[in-house]
C-alpha cells in the first residue's frame, strides 16, 4: 500500500503503516546521526534543555543521514543525502524518540532495539547510496542546530516534498522486514 | 628543471581532481551491468524496486555531476610510479592539494575526524589521511594513480581473522559467512568482498583492499582460488539477505581473493567489505605529463 503523509502526524496515522508499505513524506524533518543521538541523551542525563526548535518535531521524523552541504552566500543546500546505517544509533534511539516525540525514524539496515509498539513509531528504510536523487525531494534547509558537531553530524531541518520511496520495515505492531 | 617539475606537479594535481570527481560521481559500467543483471534475476519486488532506484540514482548523479552517495568515503590512493618517471617525491603534498581542491569543488563530505577530540577540519585531510599506497613499476616512465572512495557503512563490517593453520582453509568461509549474515543490511548489499589470505595481519588486509580493484566478474588466474571465489559467492547469495537486507536472491555481486605466503604458525584472513556503490577511477600519465589512459 502507498501512503502520502504530511508531517507532523499523529499516533493514528503511524498505526496505519504496515511492513512492506511505501511512504512519501511532505513537511519538515531533521537529520540526526551518531553525535546528535549522543548529545541528546547526554543532555537528558544532565537535565539540560534541548534547543527550542526541537519542540517543533513532535509528530515529525528523524532521518539518519550525514549530508553533503554546500554553503554559498549564507544559504545552505543539500548536494547529496542518502541514509546512514541505523544500527549505530540503536542503543540510544528509544530515548531520543521519546525526547523529541517523533513518529517516524528513517534510515537503512533496521534497528534491533527500537521499541516501535511502546513508542508508537515506525521505522522506514530508504535505499542506501541513493544520495544524489534525494536532493530532488529536498525543497529547502530551514534551520540548523548543533553545527559545532561538524557538517555531517549537525541537525539539519529539511523541508521535503514527496520524500521517498520509503519502505515501512518496522511497524507499530512490532513486525519487521529484517526478521 | 624546477619549473618543469612544478608544471608536472600541477598536471598531476589537475588529473587527480578529475579522477576524484569521476570516482565519486560516476559508477563503472560493469557495476551498472551487474545491477541490471540482478534486476532480471531477482524475484522480490522490494529488491527490484530498490535496484532500479540505485541505477536511476547513478544516472542522476552522473548527469548533475554530484556525488551519487553522500558518503564520499575515505579516499584511498594507489600510486604506481614508474622508476623512470621524472618526479619521485612530493606525492604527499600533491595528493593533499588535490584532495583539498576536490573537497571544495565537487563538493565532497568532510570525512576526517580526530579520534580523540572529534574535530573535523572539513577538508578530508589531517593526521595520517588520506591513505596512500605506493608501488614502483620497473622499466616504466609512467605514473598511474587509482582513487577508491571507501564509505564507512561497508568498511565497518571489514574484519581480520587470525586462524589456525590446521583448519584455517576449512573454516574461513564459515567465519566470513557469519560476519555477512550478522551484518544484514548494514553494509548496503549487494556487497562486493575483497579477501586476502596469508601474509601477516597487515598484508592480508592490504591484499583484501587491493582485491576490490579487480574488475567485477573477473576470476583469479589461479584455478583453485577462482573456484573458492565462486563457491563463497554462491554461499553468500544463499543467505537471502537481499538488497539492503530486505530479503531476496542477490546479496553479493562478487568475491575477489588475493593471496600471500603465510608464516607456518599463522593463517591470517583479511576481509574488506564494499557496498554495491563500488566506484573507483584512475588515470595514467607519461613522463611529459600527458594523460595516456583514464577510467
Amino acid at each position: 500500500m502507498k501512503h502520502e503523509l504530511n508531517l507532523p502526524i499523529m499516533d493514528k496515522d503511524v498505526e496505519k503503516l504496515k511492513i512492506g508499505d511505501i511512504v512519501y513524506l511532505n513537511g519538515v524533518l531533521i537529520t540526526a546521526r551518531d553525535q546528535v543521538h549522543k548529545r541528546i541523551v547526554d543532555y537528558i542525563k544532565e537535565g539540560k534543555a534541548l534547543p527550542d526548535t526541537f519542540k517543533e518535531l513532535e509528530g515529525s521524523a528523524i532521518y539518519h543521514c550525514g549530508p553533503i552541504i554546500k554553503e554559498s552566500g549564507g544559504k545552505y543546500q543539500v548536494i547529496s543525502g542518502g541514509p546512514t546505517t541505523s544500527q549505530r544509533m540503536d542503543a540510544l534511539e528509544n530515548q531520543v524518540v521519546q525526547a523529541l516525540g517523533v513518529k517516524i525514524v528513517i534510515g537503512k539496515g533496521g534497528m534491533k532495539n527500537l521499541n516501535t509498539t511502546r513508542n508508537k513509531v515506525a521505522y522506514l528504510s530508504y535505499t542506501g547510496g541513493c544520495g544524489a536523487i534525494i536532493n530532488k525531494k529536498i525543497e529547502d534547509i530551514i534551520n540548523v542546530e548543533w553545527k559545532d558537531l561538524g557538517i555531517c553530524e549537525a541537525v539539519w531541518f529539511l523541508k521535503v516534498k514527496d520524500f521517498g520511496p520509503l519502505i515501512v520495515s518496522q511497524d507499530t505492531s512490532g513486525n519487521s522486514l529484517y526478521e | 628543471m624546477a619549473s618543469t617539475l612544478s608544471d608536472l606537479e600541477k598536471k598531476i594535481v589537475q588529473a587527480l581532481v578529475g579522477t576524484i570527481k569521476r570516482a565519486t560521481t560516476r559508477a563503472p559500467l560493469e557495476l551498472k551491468n551487474s545491477l541490471k543483471k540482478a534486476v532480471k534475476e531477482e524475484e522480490s519486488d522490494l529488491a527490484i524496486e530498490q535496484l532500479k532506484l540505485m541505477l536511476e540514482n547513478f544516472e542522476y548523479g552522473e548527469e548533475k555531476e554530484i556525488p551519487t552517495c553522500q558518503d564520499t568515503g575515505v579516499l584511498n590512493f594507489f600510486v604506481t610510479l614508474g622508476n623512470e618517471f621524472p618526479l619521485i617525491s612530493n606525492f604527499r603534498d600533491i595528493i593533499h592539494s588535490a584532495v583539498r581542491t576536490a573537497t571544495q569543488l565537487i563538493p565532497l563530505r568532510g570525512n576526517s575526524v580526530d579520534p580523540i577530540t572529534n574535530e573535523n577540519p572539513e577538508d578530508n585531510l589531517g593526521i595520517n589521511v588520506p591513505p596512500i599506497y605506493l608501488s614502483i613499476s620497473e622499466n616504466s616512465s609512467n605514473l598511474k594513480i587509482t582513487v577508491l572512495p571507501k564509505g564507512g557503512g561497508a568498511e565497518n563490517i571489514s574484519k581480520l581473522f587470525m586462524l589456525n593453520p590446521s583448519n584455517g582453509l576449512e573454516v574461513f568461509q564459515e567465519e566470513i559467512l557469519k560476519v555477512i549474515k550478522e551484518a544484514g543490511g548494514m553494509p548496503c548489499p549487494p556487497v562486493i568482498l575483497g579477501i586476502g589470505i596469508g601474509g601477516d595481519a597487515t598484508t592480508c588486509m592490504k591484499l583484501a583492499k587491493e582485491a576490490l580493484l579487480r574488475p567485477l566478474n573477473q576470476r583469479h588466474l589461479r584455478k583453485d582460488l577462482a573456484r573458492i571465489e565462486l563457491e563463497l559467492l554462491e554461499k553468500i547469495n544463499n543467505l537471502s539477505i537481499g538488497v539492503m537486507g530486505l530479503g531476496g536472491k542477490v546479496t553479493c555481486l562478487d568475491v575477489h581473493i588475493e593471496v600471500a605466503m603465510r608464516h607456518p604458525a599463522s593463517f591470517p584472513v583479511g576481509l574488506i567489505v564494499q557496498c554495491y556503490a563500488h566506484r573507483w577511477a584512475s588515470f595514467e600519465m607519461n613522463e611529459k605529463g600527458e594523460i595516456i589512459n583514464e577510467t
